[in-house]
């Protein structure tokens, strides 16, 4: 259970790191908000399900699921709003860019 | 002192900070900023399940809540607002 919960954490952790890294390097404004948002939402995901096997029954599972249950459905509602407030404004989307 | 997740997970949050420093538009801006909202409530969840300080779990909760309203807010705003 243990060795479970750390290999989940190490891959929130390294999702997190390479959305991060995309999110540096990519061109344009919606190349980075996909690394992002992808990023974001699995590595949060994963982190909190090695968090909760490491937690045991108890108040802390179900803050650690509530967390995980908001990243889940805010992080692609917050993503579609920059990107929806950047396709409206001044940043239409390059044709292979 | 803080644990080796709690600490790799903030150090990933100084690549959406790059961004938010110097991303070229407003939206990359937004974006870095709710990016590391996500990764400091992460880090903050897990302090308080390893670190044996159950407090900053809700703390991780309402942070987690206060920045994705923010981002929220913020994109709106820029949909709408001049700038």
């Amino acid at each position: 259970m243990r060795a479970l919960a750390t290999a989940l954490m190490v891959l929130g952790t390294v999702l997190l790191f390479l959305g991060g890294v995309g999110f540096l390097r990519f061109r344009d404004p919606y190349s980075r908000l996909q690394a992002a948002g992808v990023g974001d939402v699995g590595g949060a995901f994963s982190f909190l399900l090695g968090l909760s096997l490491l937690s045991g029954w108890g108040w802390e599972l179900g803050v650690l699921g509530i967390l995980a249950v908001l990243f889940l459905f805010t992080g692609p509602v917050a993503t579609h709003a920059i990107a929806k407030g950047a396709f409206l404004r001044r940043h239409p989307p390059k044709e292979g860019g | 002192m803080m644990g080796a997740f709690g600490i790799a997970v903030l150090a990933s949050a100084a690549l959406p900070l790059v961004r938010l420093w110097r991303g070229p538009t407003f939206w990359d801006r937004v974006a870095g900023a709710n990016s590391l909202n996500v990764r400091v409530a992460l880090a903050l969840a897990a302090e308080g399940i390893q670190g044996g300080k159950a407090v900053l779990l809700d703390v991780a909760l309402a942070y987690a809540l206060l920045g994705f309203l923010g981002a929220v807010l913020l994109a709106r705003f820029g949909e709408r607002g001049e700038r």
